[in-house]
């Protein structure tokens, strides 16, 4: 009766492919969902920033010939206007024929030649900008033009320059391809992956036990010669290659939206160093191999606490601290580079996973503690295994006896 | 007199009752005996009734049998095999059906027949040949390759009928077997119950109901409060009054409460 295993197996994978429903919602649905969303929010992205560097038409009145060509960069429109119009130009801010209104006074230029870094706080020029914060060009052409000008008063104190070597090839910023990807995708994946992974799971899971406890199909199933131990192993294997499934619809849907989004990011002004060609085959191999025990370990757990309950919505209730503790894990080791993180502490279930990823990503994993959870994983699985079979045989649990 | 199928030897069951249980059942005691140091045999080829008013214990007994719950004392066996010591044994040997046992509406009877056969191990072929017979006996061949979610109340009973014994099981253990069900099917079950008998089957139902026991028991046993109050053959009990007339004689005696 050792293929009772692989009859359950069977039976799961037959209805999890022969239910068009369950297929769809379990695997297509989350890519395509992911997918769309964040190709939607890189458009989004995208055209916040693309509004950002329209022109900004602004009403000045005796700006000096140098603003405006420092102004030239950010691409602002000037219009000079006599000071008798300020009142019409600021009501044009308000129409949308103006960004902002720029006032400077009649003797700006002089006063700025005449000053010395030593004088004392006398009377100084004051230029007043008009612009409207609610409106987000006028509020873009405010700020710019305020650190134009700002640029401009440190200029008139300037006793010394950071990284002013513009005519050598010196880089300053030491940030190697790898350390910039590390350092993106090291804060943003693990976190994301250890997510995708526990939904992918918990959407599953409970059905499969709490459904069948429920629906009352399980007892058909108890009371043939196949071992207990035997059931529960053919159901998280299904369970785990179903949720594996899930996980990876999810990672496509954000590898290719990942486009969208990048490009979003880069024209933000974000590094254009960041790509996943960075990680080697050994990576990846590790990453895979931490993803599929980490999926039995959450198929395992949400499926004890499934056979605790009653009922799916049961279920549904009784794994939500599991939720928060992925969530906590995932918050916790977010970023870390494996030195941060003791050897012991990668035992932990679900910490050690985030901390593992986030090692991988951050090219600071420690392959001795990247196989600790591993293993931590795996024994967990078969003592979760243990303790299924002991609820499966408990007729108080599996019958309400 | 025939082999000794099912042997009860003393069995005792108790169940602990939650304040919410209590409170319902207007009781203080925190545990109920369900059953009460039963004992009973069943032959082959012969169809054994309990007979009982409802929470007598008949389910409970049913489900020892059936190695779903285990007794606190005593033992039972299905023709030599504990049902404490070597469950797995006993499962091959029996078919167990009840309306708590449900069939997963998705798949379709021809898979269902599939794996449960795979489940107790049967071959391939040995599985075609029985479920082609089965099927054509019940008229499911019609609605072999349709979802159980799509089958009629009646066909569904067909089909768990057929699934309970898709093993060839020794031994048909039915609860309460017309329960809902309507006189059409009720006359199906009573039907596949008398064929199983004549194929040499050892089978053991519950039921409240006289006129199910007079149709298709050779022997019966009242139960009440977890104990058996009588247990014989049919025609001895009932050589001097109906069972109806024994059932209500001995509850106003006090026996049956």
């Amino acid at each position: 009766m050792t293929n009772g295993i692989w009859v359950v197996f069977k039976k799961e994978m037959s209805h999890f492919f022969g239910d068009k429903r369950l297929f769809f919602t379990s695997v297509i649905m989350p890519g395509l969902l992911i997918y769309v969303l964040y190709t939607i929010m890189g458009s989004y992205m995208s055209s916040m920033i693309k509004e950002e560097t329209e022109s900004f038409k602004t009403a000045a009145v005796n700006m000096p010939q140098t603003v405006e060509l420092a102004l030239l960069e950010y691409n602002f429109e000037i219009e000079h206007i006599d000071r008798n119009d300020i009142e019409k130009a600021k009501q044009g801010i308000s129409d949308g024929d103006y960004a902002i209104v720029a006032v400077f006074p009649d003797d700006f230029e002089t006063a700025l030649s005449n000053y010395t870094p030593d004088e004392s706080n006398g009377s100084v020029p004051n230029v007043e900008i008009y612009y409207k914060s609610v409106n987000s060009n006028s509020s873009i052409a405010y700020m710019d033009l305020v650190s134009v000008l700002d640029a401009m008063e440190d200029q008139l104190n300037n006793v010394f320059d950071v990284n002013n070597n513009e005519n050598s090839d010196i880089t300053y910023d030491l940030a190697t391809k790898q350390d910039a990807t590390g350092n993106t995708i090291g804060m943003l994946l693990p976190m994301l992956l250890m997510t995708l992974m526990y939904s992918s799971c918990a959407s599953l899971a409970p059905e499969s036990i709490a459904g069948e406890k429920e629906r009352g199909t399980i007892c058909a199933l108890l009371i043939t010669p196949v071992p207990r131990s035997h059931i529960i192993m053919g159901k998280l294997a299904s369970l785990s290659l179903m949720a594996l499934m899930g996980g990876v619809s999810s990672f496509l849907g954000i590898i290719l939206s990942m486009p969208s989004l990048m490009s979003s990011m880069n024209m933000a002004g974000a590094s254009d160093l960041i790509s996943a060609d960075v990680y080697r085959p050994s990576d990846y191999i590790w990453l895979m191999v931490l993803i599929i025990t980490t999926v039995l370990l959450m198929v395992t757990l949400i499926s004890i606490l499934s056979t605790l309950a009653h009922s799916v919505k049961e279920a549904g209730t009784l794994v939500m601290p599991l939720m928060m503790a992925v969530m906590l894990s995932s918050f916790a080791s977010m970023g870390m580079s494996s030195g941060e993180v003791p050897t012991a502490a990668y035992l932990i279930p679900l910490y050690g996973t985030s901390a593992s990823f986030s090692g991988i990503f951050t090219f600071s994993m420690n392959p001795l503690c990247v196989l600790l959870n591993v293993c931590s994983n795996v024994v967990l699985s078969g003592i979760g295994v243990f303790v299924l079979t002991k609820l499966f045989n408990n007729e108080k649990v599996m019958f309400n006896g | 007199m025939n082999n000794e199928i099912i042997k009860v030897d003393n069995i005792s069951k108790s169940f602990n009752l939650s304040a919410k249980q209590r409170k319902a059942r207007k009781i203080s005691e925190k545990t109920i005996t369900a059953v009460d140091h039963i004992s009973f045999s069943a032959y082959e080829g012969e169809i054994f009734g309990l007979l009982g008013p409802n929470g007598a214990g008949k389910t409970t007994t049913l489900r020892i049998l059936a190695t779903i719950l285990k007794p606190d004392s005593g033992n039972a066996y299905i023709n030599g095999k504990s049902v404490v010591d070597a469950p797995f044994d006993v499962r091959r040997q029996i078919g167990f059906l009840t309306s708590e046992v449900k069939m997963e509406e998705f798949f379709t009877p021809d898979q269902l027949f599939g794996f449960f056969s795979e489940m107790h191990g049967i071959p391939e072929e040995k599985c075609e040949e029985r479920k082609n017979a089965l099927f054509e006996l019940f008229g499911i061949d019609k609605f072999a390759q349709t979802k159980v979610a799509d089958l009629s109340t009646g066909m569904k009973q067909k089909v768990s009928l057929v699934i309970a014994v898709a093993h060839d099981p020794k031994v048909v253990i039915f609860d309460e077997p017309t329960n809902g069900l309507d006189v059409i099917m009720a006359k199906v079950v009573t039907d596949f119950l008398l064929e199983l008998r004549r194929q040499g089957k050892t089978i053991i139902i519950s039921t409240h109901i006289f006129s199910l026991i007079e149709k298709l028991c050779d022997r019966v046993g009242i139960i009440n409060n977890g104990k058996m109050v009588v247990c014989d053959s049919l025609s001895k009990l009932t050589e001097k009054e109906s069972l109806e007339e024994l059932f209500f004689r001995l509850y106003e005696g006090g026996e049956v409460s």
